[in-house]
């Protein structure tokens, strides 16, 4: 059993072919890393497991998606997202909600917490799993722009775990923040993979071989290499894979 | 010692700064000579200004506006609600759902809209409403008035929602939000201080207006009427009509009615900046 499982599936936008073919496997409560260079179509299969591709004029997805246990594509979109949380590559905390709101918010909409107490609970718990907590536990009701990028950041991470997902989909969610929130949030990432699947992609060898269970190469929207990330590291198969890890693509 | 470059910097600060004088002086002018004359007037009329009937040319003193304050605030009352609601849900419908044909069809009228000349929608609405009704109305008034100002509200909460990043956007609906969801809950409070300046453009605007309203609301001074049918005066109108005048006191009674006007703009206006928080983004 898989927690994501993508057979044979396409995606088009307009008559730009951006997937093709691509196959994946992600075990639960793995951290699964999809690498690859700008514009290989990383982010883009994030957006098809959670539907947000949607969003995007003209998209069109061919293929199987089944995402624990739902025909992705099949299912009710707002549905679906219910189990899947999302950070994005830019900080995107919500600007008019506090930072208690802004973790709040997915816990109520998603019924994981109704009363006041409940939400307490679910709003520090989520803190302190994005390893944000100590932080920020004494201005709970500041805004967002009084964070750091980095806490911005741990922040939307918060706010996706509040969801108490099952699968949480990462999209290169350390490229905008200095290196110390980013190590704050990999560790956040890999002390929560008893709880969750971890769909991660990044173009960073060095965060891949830090975080990553497995790894998926994506180069021009197909996969050119997949497997357990230690095996990946040493012995890569492609060429594409080897002057990714040299970093040079 | 200041180098060729901080030279440079000094010039064009100090050219933005006096060509925004030059721009400015017109408006400064402007609400200089409202103030004045509109001072002089209220102080000579005292509260009566607010509460008695406007003067006849033969008059000893200035008398009031009542009718026209009455008018005015019952046709903003009826049209204000209206013509947000109707702008803000097109804008939404324009914004989150482009590619819909009806999209597409309110866009087209509310840009066209824009480009009819207020009189001719006086005209249409008397042909609709005054003729049939047999009589001038505030009803009509309003009509004339929601006409005018939706295209504009429309542009303008179209403009705001367009302006939010697609990221928060893609955040609400990631975390299972509902596309209704994400309006209310996200994209409205974001730019609700903007919501609220559009509001206050638009209730500048049908104030303000005049020529929608020559045919339709009936230039009643003579009493006050709160009724949607009888006919109505509204403060735009008392001023195109006395300020033509060649009496003196009805030129004063323009000159206070239209720094009451601008009172009433400016009193809204600062009292919305204290309220409504600014989001920062």
């Amino acid at each position: 059993m898989y927690a994501v499982k993508l057979e044979n599936v396409n995606l088009y936008i307009g008559s730009h072919h951006i997937l093709k073919n691509v196959s994946l496997k992600v075990p639960y409560n793995s951290v699964f890393v999809i690498m690859g260079p700008s514009g290989s179509g990383k982010t883009s299969i994030l957006r098809i497991i959670n539907r947000l591709i949607d969003l995007v004029d003209d998209a069109r997805v061919e293929g199987v998606v089944r995402v624990l246990g739902f025909d992705a594509l099949k299912t009710d979109q707002y549905e679906l997202r219910r189990y899947i949380g999302m950070v994005f590559q830019v900080p995107n905390p919500f600007p008019h909600l506090t930072i208690y709101d802004n973790v709040a918010i997915a816990a109520r909409i998603n019924g994981v917490a109704r009363t006041r107490s409940e939400l307490d609970e679910v709003v520090k718990w989520a803190l302190e799993k994005a390893m944000l907590w100590d932080e920020v536990k004494n201005r709970l009701h500041d805004y967002p722009h009084k964070l750091s990028g980095g806490q911005r950041q741990r922040l939307c991470l918060a706010r996706a775990l509040a969801m108490k997902p099952r699968l949480l989909l990462l999209d290169e969610p350390t490229t905008n923040i200095d290196p110390i929130n980013a190590r704050r949030l990999e560790e956040a990432v890999t002390s929560l993979k008893d709880e969750v699947t971890i769909l991660m992609v990044t173009h960073n060898p060095h965060q891949a071989a830090r975080v990553a269970d497995y790894i998926a190469v994506i180069y021009d929207g197909r996969i050119v290499e997949h497997g357990p990330a230690k095996h990946l590291f040493l012995h890569p198969s492609t060429e594409i894979t080897e002057r990714l890890l040299r970093g040079e693509l | 010692m200041y180098d060729w470059r901080h030279v440079k910097s000094k010039l064009f600060v100090g050219l933005v700064i006096a060509l925004s004088m030059v721009a400015l002086a017109p408006v400064f002018h402007l609400v200089a000579v409202i103030f004045v004359n509109g001072v002089s007037t209220l102080l000579e009329a005292g509260v009566g200004f607010f509460t008695e009937m406007p003067p006849t040319p033969l008059s000893r003193g200035l008398g009031g506006i009542a009718p026209s304050i009455v008018g005015s605030l019952l046709m903003t009352l009826l049209a204000l609600p209206a013509v947000v609601a109707i702008a803000l849900f097109a804008a939404i419908l324009t914004t989150e759902f482009p590619r819909s044909r009806l999209s597409l069809l309110v866009d087209v009228v509310a840009k066209s809209l824009t480009s009819v000349p207020t009189i001719a929608v006086s005209m249409i609405v008397y042909m609709l409403v005054v003729v049939p009704t047999k009589s001038f109305s505030s009803l009509a008034g309003t009509f004339a008035l929601v006409i005018v100002s939706l295209p504009y509200a429309y542009t303008y909460f179209s403009s705001i929602l367009r302006s939010i990043p697609a990221m928060y956007r893609e955040a609400a609906f990631s975390i299972a939000m509902t596309r209704w969801g994400v309006v209310t809950r996200v994209l409205v409070p974001i730019v609700a201080r903007g919501v609220v300046v559009g509001v206050l453009i638009t209730m500048a605007r049908i104030m303000g207006e005049t020529a929608a309203l020559l045919f339709t609301a009936g230039r009643y001074r003579a009493g006050l009427n709160v009724s949607l049918w009888g006919p109505v005066d509204a403060i735009p109108l008392l001023i195109f009509d006395f300020i033509l005048s060649p009496f003196d006191n009805l030129r004063r009674v323009a000159w206070g009615a239209t720094f009451v006007l601008l009172l009433s703009y400016m009193l809204v206006f600062f009292a919305t900046k204290l309220v409504v928080r600014e989001v920062k983004l």
